[in-house]
């Protein structure tokens, strides 16, 4: 009789526990409802009619006329010099400003750490306020900048005239550390200080103590940047985004590819194109996170999905 | 060698400092100083350059010769006309006359001290001399801006957009990360690689159809802010994902305790996550207002017939094709990213602050 009873309160509360458990998922299901549902209308939906217009001549002056045409729009793409020269570009374009910007942001971070730096919340402030000026404003000040660099250097002081306009790229990326160096500082500021004490009683100086344990330590934070520039080069979101000069992106392919799709209205194929993008970005967003597990320190075993 | 090293840490530790070590920290510090200093003094330094031509007369930059800050050409009234000064080299030195009657080889100037005595006449070419300049700053670049875009609309258009898809992606963004961050559910991890993934996907992919959506075939939104703002209230993946990282950063025995005295799963966002949240929810509050204030692509899209309803940047960038002086262009290069930088300064407190992008454990 006891022993039955014992037995029915296990099983009572095996019920009462799988009912916790079952609600617990409704209400997590709830919560994440809103982006399901944006997910499924906004994303997996438009992905997949891309991939349907992407097999079709679809125009946006003829729609009527939208045929079928298997993957012809793919076979033009490996003819087409632009296409591939713009999908290269974007990766030059990535390989060009990206090192620059993290290794400015990370040596910015890491001089941000030192006790004996002085009004440290203006100076971040200042770093960061360059990242936040809009695409419409940017070219101009460029553009302003050299025109008094020139009036100063060239006609007052005699310099030889240079061609100015190169150094747009490395200025776009000087003045876009902010994210990148926020997160970084972020990171380098929750490394317990311990284990920088301890690599200094066993007689490390700054820069090994910066090598072998900042480094690896905020190498999470270092690759989180890595994937954020990459997603922008080929034109997915960004922490800050700074907008267009109208329709023009700063990334070659992303621009050819709203050139097919306003310019030439060739809707078919320029989702054809948005499509290979997509697939050369997972692309190198997996070989990025397959290496990861060589030089990515993730402190706990379930922390490897955390990004 | 070891042990030198660690005696010299433990004299600093315990404050036995020597003269020479005391030295070498203040040169430490001043040289660390210095260079941020210089640095940010080199980085910014395009800023007073677009606020010196804002304030520069257009004309200004046809004279090759014109000083580098705001000026005007020196000019004297004579017989009720205005002559341009310039610098004339005489026997008697450099002078500065005006320029009465122009020719090739000889010129007629006025002596400004001296007007009574008529023009006197200069042999050479007059279009070799430089002129007279003073400092003079203008508003007129202003005032024509000003004239050309309808910058109250504007402005009160971007505010509206800003504000009211900010609710929108605070709610849905702050209501998803929670569920990210607290509730276990089966494949709950693929659900969260989607979400990154999500923020990987290039926008032009998704551009046609949703384009297609919002058109007279479908929704009927487009010359509307439907298409600028509903978006929003299904969250934003990447802003989600800064909120769940940071979320999950709070340890859970907070939780389990208002969980014990009753509370809800809405109760303990609203009173135990949100209030520990303030700099995130700041930050991607912020990150979604400078996104919306800097975006043209959709508003060129969807308002690009209706100029009424335009945003800020976009309004501003369409005026900029009416323009022809470079000065005019720095006034609304200007204009358009004043706000969000004030913004910024105003919240430097919370803005960015302990950005946990992966946990590590303290």
């Amino acid at each position: 009789m006891a022993m039955e009873n014992v037995t029915g309160v296990i099983v009572a509360q095996k019920i009462v526990k799988s009912e916790r458990i079952k609600r617990e998922v409704w209400i997590g299901l709830i919560f994440l409802s809103p982006w399901l549902l944006g997910f499924i209308l906004l994303k997996a939906l438009p992905i997949l009619a891309a991939l349907i217009f992407s097999l079709t001549n679809f125009q946006m002056l003829d729609p009527a006329g939208t045929k079928f045409i298997g993957l012809d729009n793919y076979a033009r793409f490996f003819g087409d010099l632009q296409a591939g020269a713009s999908l290269f570009g974007s990766l030059g374009y990535f390989l060009l400003t990206v090192p620059l910007e993290m290794v400015v942001a990370l040596v910015l971070a890491g001089i941000f750490t030192s006790a004996r730096l002085k009004s440290k919340r203006m100076s971040r402030t200042l770093l960061f306020m360059t990242s936040i000026i809009p695409a419409t404003s940017i070219f101009f000040i460029f553009l302003g900048t050299l025109q008094y660099a020139e009036r100063i250097l060239v006609d007052r002081m005699g310099l030889p005239p240079i061609n100015g306009f190169g150094l747009l790229l490395p200025f776009m990326a000087l003045w876009s550390i902010g994210p990148g160096f926020l997160i970084m500082l972020s990171a380098m500021e929750s490394v317990p200080n311990e284990l920088y004490e301890a690599a200094r009683v066993d007689g490390a100086g700054p820069l090994a103590r910066f090598i072998y344990i900042t480094l690896p330590m905020i190498s999470p934070a270092i690759f989180f940047t890595l994937v954020v520039n990459l997603t922008g080069a080929f034109g997915g979101s960004v922490l800050l985004d700074r907008g267009y000069i109208l329709r023009f992106s700063l990334s070659p392919m992303e621009g050819y590819i709203n050139q097919m799709m306003f310019t030439e209205s060739e809707l078919g194929y320029a989702s054809a194109l948005a499509w290979v993008t997509f697939a050369v970005m997972m692309t190198l967003t997996v070989l990025l996170f397959r290496s990861a597990s060589r030089w990515v320190y993730f402190p706990e075993e379930d922390e490897v999905a955390n990004i | 060698m070891k042990l030198r090293i660690f005696n010299r840490n433990l004299a600093g530790k315990h404050g036995v400092s020597t003269l020479t070590s005391k030295i070498w920290d203040f040169t430490g510090t001043a040289i660390l100083n210095l260079f941020m200093f210089l640095f940010l003094l080199a980085y910014l330094s395009p800023l007073p350059f677009m606020v010196i031509a804002s304030l520069t007369p257009s004309d200004q930059f046809l004279d090759a010769n014109a000083p580098i800050l705001p000026s005007t050409r020196v000019k004297f009234n004579y017989e009720g006309k205005d002559l341009i000064v310039y610098h004339v080299p005489t026997e008697n030195g450099i002078k500065q006359w005006a320029l009465y009657k122009p020719s090739r080889q000889f010129s007629d100037f006025i002596d400004p001290q001296n007007p009574q005595a008529g023009p006197i006449r200069w042999d050479g070419q007059w279009r070799g001399l430089k002129a007279v300049y003073k400092f003079q700053p203008t508003l007129d670049n202003f005032k024509e801006f000003l004239g050309i875009t309808k910058l109250p609309l504007l402005f009160k258009n971007t505010l509206a957009i800003a504000l009211i898809s900010e609710v929108g992606v605070l709610l849905s963004s702050i209501a998803v990360a929670y569920g990210f961050s607290r509730f276990r559910l089966p494949g709950g991890k693929y659900l969260f690689f989607l979400l990154i993934a999500t923020i990987m996907i290039p926008s032009n992919i998704t551009l046609v159809p949703t384009y297609f959506l919002y058109s007279g075939h479908m929704l009927n939104w487009i010359g509307t802010w439907l298409p600028l703002i509903v978006p929003h209230f299904f969250g934003s993946a990447i802003l989600i994902f800064l909120l769940r990282q940071n979320f999950k950063s709070i340890p859970r025995d907070l939780d389990e305790a208002a969980m014990l005295d009753g509370a809800g799963p809405l109760r303990i966002l609203v009173s135990v996550i949100l209030p520990q949240s303030i700099p995130v929810v700041t930050t991607v509050a912020l990150l979604h207002f400078f996104y919306i204030w800097n975006e043209t692509r959709y508003t060129s899209l969807y308002l690009g017939i209706a100029p009424n309803l335009q945003t800020i940047s976009f309004g501003i960038q369409r005026s900029q094709s009416f323009f022809f002086t470079p000065e005019a262009l720095m006034v609304g290069a200007l204009v358009v990213m004043v706000i969000p930088v004030i913004v910024l300064f105003i919240s430097q407190r919370f803005f960015m602050q302990d950005m946990i992008v992966t946990q590590i454990e303290k």
